[in-house]
């Protein structure tokens, strides 16, 4: 249970583009081919290892649906990370990208840290946006950018720990100020071992003097 | 905006009625006026504190305020953040609105305009985030009215307000971040928030994602854990709305934090002799925690099962807790030794495991160290609580269920004491084992004459031997000492279980009205019994060996002083006679109890007793396992107050006694259920295959080898006599079954008169059908009569027309033969007048010839003639004979030849003529 830190994700996106899936497949690594719609929010959780340091994620995956964009919105401020989701064979999920990231940046904090995954790269002979067209998008608003298969699995523990990895070097350079919890980020309590929690304070002692 | 001018029509009429009111409603808009269009900022700060003391001291001025004064605070809130003093102001005028005043005076119905006025500023755009935005203000008294105003506003219309908070993306972060603030705003945030996530799921999911498990539990570890005072409550019943469903959550909190701090929070500490009513409501918030952890998420949700079962292996470790607080902790209070009681009993069940782990707890210290199981039966055993009692048969039900191991290892301890050891006190029990201790229990009312030691007892029995054989059979051996040792030898344990239960009915027919308690003690030892024949031969075996027993259980089941339940229960046990019965023996197999039951009870009436205990309430309403309310700041006392049910209050309230409730538990109900059906199917059986006492083997009917005829007649005869008293027999059975067929039929007002009538009647009923039917038969036979001669006189009629054509046309042939003597004659005239005026013949000759022509003539048309006569002749005798026949077939001749007659008439009259000629 105990862990250096803990970074809260959430998964947003178009429905249908496999938000769901690929949390199934990264907290209980199997795929279900027919999920339900989500209501509102679910919520998952899994432990990562960075840097030999135990992190925890909390993930809570949103529902894609219109009707709901109200209530998850309220998720974006508290997040660490978010994984920005489209579905490669659809292109229409990739031209809402720019709304998506749009609410994420009115309502989430500005240091978030956003992976933008392309979903279902195994249906690639039915691919509709491109490679290329992903990496331009992703490139030109600042996002990390994978494609990934939800159901063969394909790239998605790298997706959530590069991320995390992302997360942790913000933290590492002091972007954060860990001890308010309002950006999604958590130190472990207690239990941490000594070295390791001496390292952690020395971190961000550190990025706070750069700051 | 519609709805504000209806209100502010209904407002109007109000004012017009009343002429005080009225004053207020001007009073009240002069001073909006002044705060929304005064110049000095001190007249209208004064308008402002004016205003909120009219608002909080009159229903009138509430009501005039929410016709007009919304818009006015509102643009004070919005436009005048910088007047510290004016926005306080406004936002306690606001609540003063909002709260409702304690009026006697209105009646009952009348609105209200507390409700109305929190309608109103719900309806009003942006206001709920215009307040949200308050909470950003640095006074302190801003942030802390606004989170008042928010909760008067939540209580009065939840719903508004929850959706409302929802569409603003920030509007929860924002009270989540209240909770770190300084102490009074903390807790008034979390009455907010309390108020917010009842059963408003995604609300209770964004609160979670903010972080509400930790603050919560930072929270109650600052305030003092369970010792802690009421914001401890609230953080518990904050926390329950968040688990109660939410399966989402409780993975959450699983899978983060885990279940330590609750552990924690259960953990007495120092202090554990105290028990303040606030830390008995606080450890029940706890324990009905871990009962919604132990339930799931909802009932509909597919992922239910495996969170459940997750969640239940994951709080083993609170076991110790509950077994302190349920068990060996002697100072809690009752409710929530109950409370704990119940969530051990929720742990164990169906999860083997837990199960087996509490069976290994030893609870105690040395040298008094035993078993948890044997100190929860000594609870129940001993409890004077009707409530802990039920609690602790709970954990026994659910360590028995579907743990054959578990209960052979209760049963093996089953062995009776010798006699100076059933008499020994209580207080030597510690070293009792397990079933010594429900031995010495079940039996220990012999003593004082008081059986519901021995009902309690005997609940625990019934669950040990629930679907367990081996237990079963086990128990049947079980021999006791006579109470007198002078009395007799020893009966079995099960003999003497339905002494107490007659002993229990007598009881309460010497008390002439029954108390409480025997309303449950015959259902409970019913129960047992009825769980112990079940599949069992050897049980059934047991029971009837007494003859007694029968007879007093088709008593039972008849007596109309006893409950429905108990009467339904005896038939299902009488029932279990029948269906488990293997006995050959006449008089104690299935027939012989079945036939007892129709010629005492009769079958009709038996099966009915099965019928209205399904009916009864306890069926009915049968649930699962005990539910328990939420417990929110206005129950909680009351659940923390409860001491026990009081046995008379329950009597009052019409309810079922509780442990009459717990007694039949959804599956007890079920598997009677069960057995009524199975009970019908055997007796129809056995009633449809009579066991024949007289065997026949056809080759015995035979004569012998060298068997005497005297002998051989002796032979047939005495089997026919065997056979004949066997007919004999049949036949009253078959008429105490009609007997009962008939009262069936006749059940209903007239009942008995009917039934001597009917027989005769059904005797009438009989001649008459017979008559009816010998004459629907001839009436048949004369139908086919009747079509027969109705073809023969169509035959006839055919017949007769053929006839009139024949006479046509001979008349036909007369005309001509007529006609050929005209011309004839004319030919002779002619001639004659030929020969006188220039023929070579004389006159003579003439005459002659003409004479002699005539002659021809007249001969030969006489011939014809006479021919023509006979033939008629033929005709009419003809017609005269089918006449005759025609008659004699019943047809109206007359009016048959007169239709035939008709068309022959013309033919007829010419004969006639021609006879003339």
């Amino acid at each position: 249970m105990s862990y250096a830190y803990l970074f809260k994700y959430i998964i947003i996106g178009d429905t249908g583009v496999g938000k769901s899936c690929l949390l199934l497949q990264f907290t209980d690594k199997r795929f279900q081919p027919v999920h339900d719609l989500t209501i509102g929010v679910e919520f998952g959780a899994r432990m990562i290892t960075i840097d030999n340091k135990p992190i925890k994620l909390q993930i809570w995956d949103t529902a894609g649906q219109e009707s709901f964009r109200s209530i998850t919105r309220s998720y974006y401020r508290g997040a660490a990370g978010a994984l920005l989701v489209y579905d490669i064979t659809r292109r229409e999920t990739f031209n809402h990208l720019a709304s998506w990231l749009e609410d994420a940046r009115q309502h989430a904090n500005a240091n978030m840290t956003i992976m933008l995954i392309g979903n279902k790269c195994d249906l690639s002979h039915r691919r509709a946006v491109s490679t290329e067209e992903g990496e331009q998008f992703a490139r030109e608003n600042g996002l990390i950018f994978m494609e990934c298969s939800a159901k063969t699995a394909q790239n998605v523990e790298e997706a959530f720990i590069s991320t995390a990895a992302t997360i942790y070097k913000k933290i590492q350079e002091g972007v954060f100020d860990v001890s308010n919890e309002s950006y999604g980020i958590k130190v472990g309590y207690g239990n941490i071992p000594g070295p390791q929690g001496g390292r952690d304070g020395g971190n961000t002692q550190g990025g706070g003097c750069c700051s | 905006m519609d709805l504000v001018s209806k209100y502010q029509g209904y407002v109007g009429r109000v004012f017009g009625n009343e002429n005080s009111d009225s004053n207020e409603d001007s009073y009240v808009e002069r001073l909006l006026d002044r705060i929304s269009n005064g110049k000095l900022a001190e007249d209208r700060r004064t308008a402002m504190v004016e205003l909120q003391s009219v608002v909080a001291e009159n229903r009138g001025g509430q009501l005039a305020f929410g016709a007009m004064g919304f818009p006015v605070l509102l643009s004070v809130l919005r436009e005048e953040r910088d007047d510290v003093e004016m926005v306080r102001g406004a936002l306690e005028t606001l609540i003063s609105a909002l709260t409702p005043i304690d009026h006697s005076r209105g009646p009952k119905n009348e609105v209200q305009p507390a409700l109305m006025n929190s309608d109103l500023l719900s309806r009003e755009a942006d206001s709920i985030s215009l307040l949200l935005n308050l909470l950003a203000e640095d006074d302190f008294y801003v942030r802390y009215y606004t989170l008042q105003l928010l909760t008067a506003l939540l209580t009065n219309s939840p719903t508004r307000l929850q959706e409302a908070i929802l569409t603003i993306p920030n509007g929860i972060i924002r009270l989540m971040d209240m909770l770190l603030e300084r102490e009074v705003i903390r807790n008034e945030a979390l009455l907010l928030l309390t108020y917010l996530t009842r059963e408003a799921e995604e609300i209770q999911k964004i609160v979670v994602f903010e972080g509400a498990f930790e603050k919560i539990f930072s929270i109650i570890k600052e305030e003092g854990g369970s010792d802690g005072g009421v914001v401890v409550q609230d953080c518990l019943e904050l926390l329950n709305n968040l688990l109660r469903t939410n399966a989402s959550n409780q993975v959450m909190l699983r899978e983060t934090l885990g279940f330590d701090p609750l552990i924690s929070i259960l953990r007495l500490r120092g202090s554990a002799y105290k028990f303040t009513q606030q830390k008995t409501i606080n450890l029940l918030s706890v324990l009905e925690t871990i009962q919604l952890l132990i339930y799931g998420g909802q009932e509909a949700d597919p992922s239910r099962h495996t969170n459940r079962l997750t969640n239940i292996t994951a709080l083993v470790k609170v076991l110790d807790q509950l077994l302190m607080l349920g068990v060996e902790s002697q100072w809690a209070p009752v409710p929530v030794r109950c409370a704990a009681l119940q969530c051990i009993g929720d742990l164990i069940a169906g999860h083997p495991q837990n199960r087996d782990l509490l069976a290994t707890k030893l609870l105690g210290e040395e040298p008094n160290v035993e078993s948890a199981l044997n100190s929860i039966l000594r609870i129940i055993l001993r409890t004077s609580s009707v409530q802990e009692f039920i609690a602790a048969d709970y954990v026994f039900k659910s360590f028995c269920e579907k743990n054959p191991d578990g209960q052979k290892l209760l049963a093996s301890t089953l062995t009776p004491q010798p006699q100076s050891m059933t008499y020994a006190p209580y207080e030597d029990d510690v070293h009792m084992s397990f079933g010594s201790m429900l031995l010495h229990g079940l039996t220990m009312s012999e003593s004082n004459g008081d059986l519901e030691t021995c009902c309690r007892a005997a609940s625990v029995l019934s669950h040990v031997l629930k679907d367990n054989l081996q237990c079963k059979e086990k128990v049947l051996r079980i021999e006791l000492e006579a109470p007198v040792p002078t009395l007799g030898g020893s009966e079995p344990l099960m003999h003497r279980m339905v002494k107490y239960l007659a002993l229990s009915s007598s009881m309460k027919s010497n008390d002439g009205k029954s108390s409480a308690r025997n309303t449950y003690v015959e259902p409970v030892i019913l129960k047992l019994l009825i769980v112990w024949l079940s599949g069992c031969p050897s049980a059934v075996q047991c029971f009837l060996d007494s003859r007694p027993h029968l007879t007093y259980l088709l008593e039972l089941v008849s007596n109309p002083a006893t409950t429905v339940c108990t009467r339904g229960l005896a038939a299902v046990l009488l029932g279990e006679c029948i269906i488990y019965n293997t006995s050959t023996d006449s008089g104690k197999d299935a027939f012989s109890i079945a036939d007892a039951i129709s010629q005492k009870i009769g079958l009709t009436s038996y099966f009915l007793k099965f019928d209205e205990m399904q009916k009864s309430l306890l069926f009915t309403s049968a649930k699962p396992a005990l539910s328990r309310k939420p417990l929110t700041r206005s129950t909680a006392a009351s659940m923390a107050e409860i001491e026990d049910v009081d046995e008379n209050e329950a009597l009052d309230q019409k309810n079922d006694h509780p442990m009459l409730v717990s007694t039949f538990d959804l599956q007890f109900v079920n598997f009677v259920k069960q057995l009524e059906g199975d009970i019908r199917d055997k007796t129809v059986e056995i009633y449809s295959h009579p066991k024949s006492q007289v065997a026949v083997v056809p080759a015995e009917l035979e004569q012998r080898n060298g068997e005497a005829d005297a002998d051989y007649i002796k032979r047939l005869k005495s089997f026919l006599e065997r056979q004949c008293l066997e007919i004999q027999d049949l036949l009253s059975r078959n008429a105490t079954l009609a007997e009962d067929v008939a009262r069936t039929g006749g059940s209903g007002s007239s009942g008995h008169e009917r039934r001597p009538s009917s027989g005769a009647e059904r005797v009438q009923v009989e001649t008459l059908r017979r008559d009816l039917y010998e004459a629907s038969q001839r009436l048949e036979m004369l139908k086919t009569e009747k079509s027969q001669i109705e073809s023969e006189a169509e035959t006839l009629k055919n017949f007769a027309a053929k006839m009139e054509a024949e006479l046509q046309s001979l008349s036909n042939a007369y005309n001509s033969l007529e006609q050929t003597n005209i011309q004839l004659e004319d030919e002779v005239k002619a001639l004659r007048s030929g020969g006188s005026s220039g023929g070579g013949m004389s006159a003579k000759d003439i005459e002659a010839l003409k004479a002699e022509a005539r002659e021809e003539a007249q001969k030969e048309s006489e011939a014809e003639l006479s021919d023509l006569l006979v033939c008629l002749g033929q005709e009419q005798s003809k017609v005269e004979r089918l006449s005759a026949r025609l008659m004699e077939l019943g047809e109206d001749v007359d009016k048959l030849l007169e239709d035939i007659g008709d068309d022959d008439d013309a033919g007829l009259g010419e004969d006639d003529e021609e006879d003339e000629d």
